[in-house]
């Protein structure tokens, strides 16, 4: 029974609206406010997940829609700020006012007692705004602008412990890297305003779909977009940020750098799929670097031992396995990875930090046997673990079979092997840190851990239970029981919903894919916690590819070396050049002329500047005669 | 307390010309004209346009907010606020003046104050390779402005000869055409003469080591607003005098000013000192200016405008910030200075509006200015408009580099005493991050008075071509 009374989908502003008064409001009253602020962040994101069911429903009832204003104009353009709202923003909109949500609560014990906390509510508050800006965009200008902020808040809170060298310098690395792809993606935005004189995306994409844009320009602009994704969703070559991204406290590593920001690359393609769709070779591409990073990323996360690395680079393989997905046509299986990922990897880092908060400690090798000391930690995370392996019935396991069948129906045998070597040591890398930190001896020295209070074990809770149930969102008998009306028919149906997806399920491959999950499991189980075989004999076997490995493939010695001696020397050359040729040459001779001639000026006259006035004067006389001569 | 009464005055009056400023009509506004010599046709004829109105309210503001920082100037303080309030006044008449005799003559009055304000209240500095006195700074600053000025002077009075009516009206002026080569010449005179000013590569080098040398309200009129009046040298005389001229060789001023902006982007990198690198941003800044010019679209124009005004802010802030750090500290070598955001957290805090400012984030003014450039250049030639877009990216690597080594990390215990701005000077440099962010929220009451002055211009130049 729709009603005209209830918020509907032209509201949908207020969600991004909400939160970024309260930034306003924090940054300027949070010091007299109850808890900094803090409670109006958090009240403006949890409003914010209200507003979604009602856009939702309001969505299911109708059809998409765009609503803009206008921002500014210029000649003959006019620039809007706009918002579509379809499927894919709606979901995405869920995605992060829910997990934001949860982190937001979680941070009031995590960061309670910072000398900051005040502050941290606030860059969370404009990140939410900005991150909900970017989901409902409608152009690709808003897009950019949201796409910029999101980046900055990702600097100022991996940066948030600035006392900390290390801190700085992550937070720099960050935003430097994630910049290199911008560039990129600002420069396809603007071949693509030359090319149409819009920004305007549904414009923009019935134009490439209708052919008016050469092929070639449509594959450079593609990759171009495409090269911000990679900043943003850490892909290789430029995922070497991530990682370090994980100076930051660690519920901003579950907000920013697991379930949403670093997702925006995802998005920002599945978006763009119109484009990508009809551009030659821009999916291979994708597909391609996708498979490069989640194997890079899967087996460097074997081998670190700090706990918040492990997760990271578990969430840079998880990240290109959504990008081959994506590559291989599998809209709707990357975005389901998508939002099944957002749940069950912000989980992991909530329970590592929820470690972290209780010992103290970072690195693996230093725990153990943890669970009798915080069962509820252990649980969910072990859940999130699992459902990252992807057995069934939880989340992964139908995010990840949804995408292996559309790698395996797209791609050559080899890329789909690959696939499957992924998902074998994805299952095996979290094993390790679950096995290590959770079972095992507990150490004397982390006696007095505990467990968490409940402001950080309820939001833990609750994504416990999303990550289990949220793969049953492909049937549509899930529906009802959330209070959706019966036009909600099944993710894929929702997400297309101009031509409605089934569910694909392929029984065989359900059973192999759990199969080599379960091996891996058991893999890990006897390595990690049976010690049958020993991680160091491991190591010793094959020290040269560990030696790789815990190098990270020397690909940050390689980054350095280049900073350091192409960049950095370069721009010492320019400088020099200028300061020796441009300025001691070029200048000085000059200057040392006129100086002299000023100098000797100055004797005859007054030493004010009356001389100059004296100089021009002459100067100008002698030119007036010779400009009339001349003419 | 006279110039603070001055400057608040300044500012207000500039505010009521921008908000009366009628964008609808367009034109000139506000005009005033009285003949004064009649035998050579000089006349006082005032006037502003949507191109010299946001310069006159960035001169208020950049004016109000240097007053209130040179607050504790001690030494012959009655001196330095009377040369520094004749330095505005030239400013002011630069912008306002419709007559080519007046525009020079104020041009001039804001260039000369400058060797003074130099020479007697700013501080030579040593470097382990080199050493720049301030009497180099000031010296080599005024000899380069006034070499500028002598093609800017040659160039005019060639004008008043060759246009014959016995007026140095500029809007008369505008009206008559003038022979091919004759524009070809002369608007090369005026795109170096003016550009000197502006920071043209390769005639920058007076900028950055003037900039070391000055005092800081000195730095920030200089970097903020005469750098500008360079800029507008161009547009308002150069352009609109000579329609072929500007498009003979706008291919020029493009190359330039792109190699303004990735020249100064990787010489900033380099740099060592604070001031150093602010300089060589403003040469790099500029050169969106200058890129924005010579892409002769509407839309790239008005971004180079609206970039006129934001760098003019946004550089106003970085050198006062900079005075503020260096007053306390007496350094400016950002290998000495670590972590000192934890004791001057507002500081701090401002810097990095400034800096992100700098490096295009968008919510502040600087990229909606440059998006406009971008989009201009990239009508005109892809290949500058990728290398603009590169040189902002580049803004990104040595504005953070120094925001992360002089304000972050562990505090070096040398500067455990440092303090915080005042309120006074924090007051002042509010007044700056406001106009920042609201440009980059709202940039419509802008655009639209930047835009009625640019069209006309553009419209001219056009039904020549």
């Amino acid at each position: 029974m729709p009603s005209i009374n209830l918020p509907g989908m032209e509201w949908a502003w207020l969600i991004p609206g909400l939160s970024l008064l309260a930034f306003a409001i924090i940054v300027f009253l949070g010091k007299r406010l109850p808890g900094k602020g803090s409670y109006v962040a958090i009240t403006a994101i949890g409003l914010g997940f209200i507003l979604f069911w009602f856009v939702l429903k309001d969505l299911l009832y109708s059809r998409p829609a765009t609503f803009n204003v206008t921002w500014f104009d210029v000649s003959k353009y006019s620039l809007k700020w706009g918002m579509i709202i379809d499927p894919l923003s709606v979901l995405m909109l869920g995605v992060v006012t829910s997990v934001a949500f949860a982190i937001q609560v979680y941070s009031l014990g995590y960061m309670k007692g910072d000398p900051r906390f005040g502050w941290y509510f606030a860059v969370q508050a404009l990140f939410a705004a900005s991150m909900l800006g970017l989901v409902l965009a409608d152009n690709f200008l808003l897009l950019y602008i949201t796409w910029e902020l999101v980046g900055i808040c990702s600097y100022l809170l991996i940066g948030f412990w600035y006392e900390r060298r290390s801190a700085a310098e992550a937070a720099k690395k960050a935003f430097v890297t994630t910049r290199l792809g911008d560039v990129g993606l600002l420069i396809g935005i603007l071949i693509l305003f030359k090319q149409l004189g819009t920004f305007d995306m549904s414009t923009i994409f019935q134009a490439a779909q209708r052919g008016d844009i050469s092929a070639g320009i449509l594959t450079l602009v593609a990759i171009l977009i495409f090269l911000g994704a990679m900043g943003k969703s850490a892909q290789f070559p430029l995922h070497v940020w991530l990682p370090d991204a994980m100076e930051g406290p660690t519920p901003v590593s579950a907000l920013i750098h697991a379930a949403t920001m670093v997702a925006a690359g995802v998005y920002l393609v599945a978006r763009s799929f119109p484009l990508f769709e009809v551009a030659p070779y821009a999916l291979d591409v994708v597909a391609i670097i996708g498979l490069l990073t989640t194997l890079i990323g899967s087996t460097l996360a074997l081998v670190m031992t700090d706990l918040k690395r492990i997760i990271a680079y578990s969430t840079i393989s998880k990240l290109g396995f959504m990008m081959l997905a994506l590559g291989s046509g599998g809209y709707a299986a990357a975005m389901l990875y998508l939002m099944t990922h957002a749940f069950f990897k912000a989980l992991l880092f909530l329970g590592a930090g929820s470690v972290i908060h209780s010992t103290g400690k970072q690195d693996i090798r230093e725990m153990g046997g943890l669970w009798r000391k915080m069962p509820v930690t252990a649980v969910t995370f072990i859940v999130a673990a699992i459902a990252l392996a992807g057995l069934p019935p939880l989340s992964g396991f139908f995010s990840k079979d949804e995408a292996l069948i559309a790698i395996r129906d797209a791609q050559s045998p080899v890329v789909y092997l690959l696939a499957l070597v992924a998902v074998f040591l994805s299952a095996l890398y979290v094993a390790r840190p679950a096995f290590v930190v959770f079972f095992g001896r507990l150490k004397p020295e982390n006696a007095h851990a505990h467990e968490s209070p409940p402001v950080m074990t309820v939001p833990m809770m609750a994504l416990a239970f999303m990550s289990i149930i949220s793969g049953f969102f492909v049937f549509n008998w899930v529906g009802p029981l959330f209070g959706l009306p019966a036009q909600f028919k099944g993710f894929g149906a929702f997400l297309f919903l101009e031509h409605p997806e089934a569910f694909h399920f392929d029984v065989m491959l359900a059973v192999y894919s759990t199969l080599i999950a379960i091996a891996a499991l058991g893999l890990g189980w006897t390595i990690y916690h049976k010690g049958l075989i020993s991680p160091a004999s491991i190591m010793e076997r094959f020290a040269g590819v560990h030696r790789v490995l815990v190098n990270k493939f020397y690909m940050d010695d390689f980054y350095q070396a280049i900073i350091n001696r192409v960049v950095l020397a370069f721009s010492n050359l320019v400088a020099l050049f200028d300061r020796r040729v441009v300025n001691d040459t070029g200048v000085n001779g000059t200057a040392n002329l006129t100086a002299f001639a000023g100098y000797r000026l100055r004797y005859h006259e007054t030493g004010k500047f009356y001389d100059y006035a004296l100089a021009i004067a002459l100067g100008t006389t002698l030119i007036v005669i010779v400009a009339f001569l001349v003419t | 307390m006279v110039s603070a009464t001055a400057g608040s005055i300044c500012l207000l009056l500039s505010l009521y010309v921008f908000i009366n400023y009628r964008y609808t009509i367009g034109g000139y506004q506000f005009t005033d004209q009285y003949p004064w010599l009649k035998g050579l046709g000089v006349s006082w004829h005032v006037g502003v346009d949507g191109i010299s109105t946001p310069m006159v309210l960035l001169t208020g503001i950049v004016m109000f907010s240097g007053v209130f920082i040179s607050w504790n100037i001690n030494k012959r303080t009655k001196d330095f606020f009377i040369l520094l309030l004749t330095l505005v006044t030239g400013v002011y008449g630069v912008f306002v003046s419709l007559d080519l005799f007046f525009l020079f003559f104020f041009y001039e009055l804001a260039v000369l104050p400058m060797y003074l304000l130099i020479g007697v209240w700013g501080a030579s500095s040593t470097f382990p390779t080199f050493a720049r006195t301030k009497e180099y700074g000031a010296l080599k600053l005024t000899l380069y402005l006034v070499a500028g000025s002598v093609l800017v002077w040659v160039a005019l009075l060639a004008v008043y000869v060759q246009a014959g009516i016995n007026s140095f009206d500029i809007l008369e002026l505008q009206k008559l055409g003038y022979p091919q080569g004759f524009q070809y010449l002369f608007y090369l005179f005026f795109m170096i003469g003016f550009g000197i000013l502006a920071g043209l590569w390769p005639f920058h080098t007076w900028s950055p080591d003037g900039h070391v040398a000055a005092p800081t309200a000195v730095s920030m009129l200089h970097a903020g607003v005469l750098m500008k009046l360079g800029a507008y040298g161009i547009i308002r005389v150069g352009m609109g005098l000579f329609p072929e001229g500007a498009q003979t060789w706008a291919p020029a001023l493009l190359i330039l000013g792109t190699i303004n902006v990735v020249y100064g982007a990787i010489s900033a990198m380099a740099q060592r000192d604070l001031k150093y690198v602010i300089g060589y941003s403003s040469v790099s800044h500029m050169g969106y200016v200058l890129m924005g010019f010579a892409t002769l679209k509407v839309v790239g124009v008005n971004g180079a405008v609206l970039q006129m005004f934001s760098h003019g802010i946004m550089t106003a802030l970085f050198f006062a910030l900079v005075g503020v750090v260096y007053d306390r500290a007496h350094v400016r070598d950002i290998g000495i200075f670590e972590g000192i955001a934890k004791r001057m957290g507002t500081t701090a805090a401002f810097f990095t509006v400034a800096g992100l400012t700098s490096l295009g984030l968008p919510g502040l003014s600087g990229f909606v200015a440059e998006l406009l450039v971008f989009v201009g250049t990239f009508q005109t030639n892809v290949f500058f408009g990728i290398l603009g877009v590169i040189g902002a990216a580049l803004t990104a690597v040595y504005i953070l580099r120094l925001l992360s080594k002089v304000f972050f990390g562990p505090l070096s215990p040398r500067w455990e005493k440092l303090t915080d701005a005042t309120k006074l000077e924090t007051f002042a440099m509010g007044v700056l991050v406001a106009v920042l962010i609201f440009v980059g929220v709202y940039p419509m009451p802008f655009m639209r008075i930047i835009d009625s002055g640019v069209v006309p211009l553009i419209g001219r130049l056009l039904t020549v071509a």
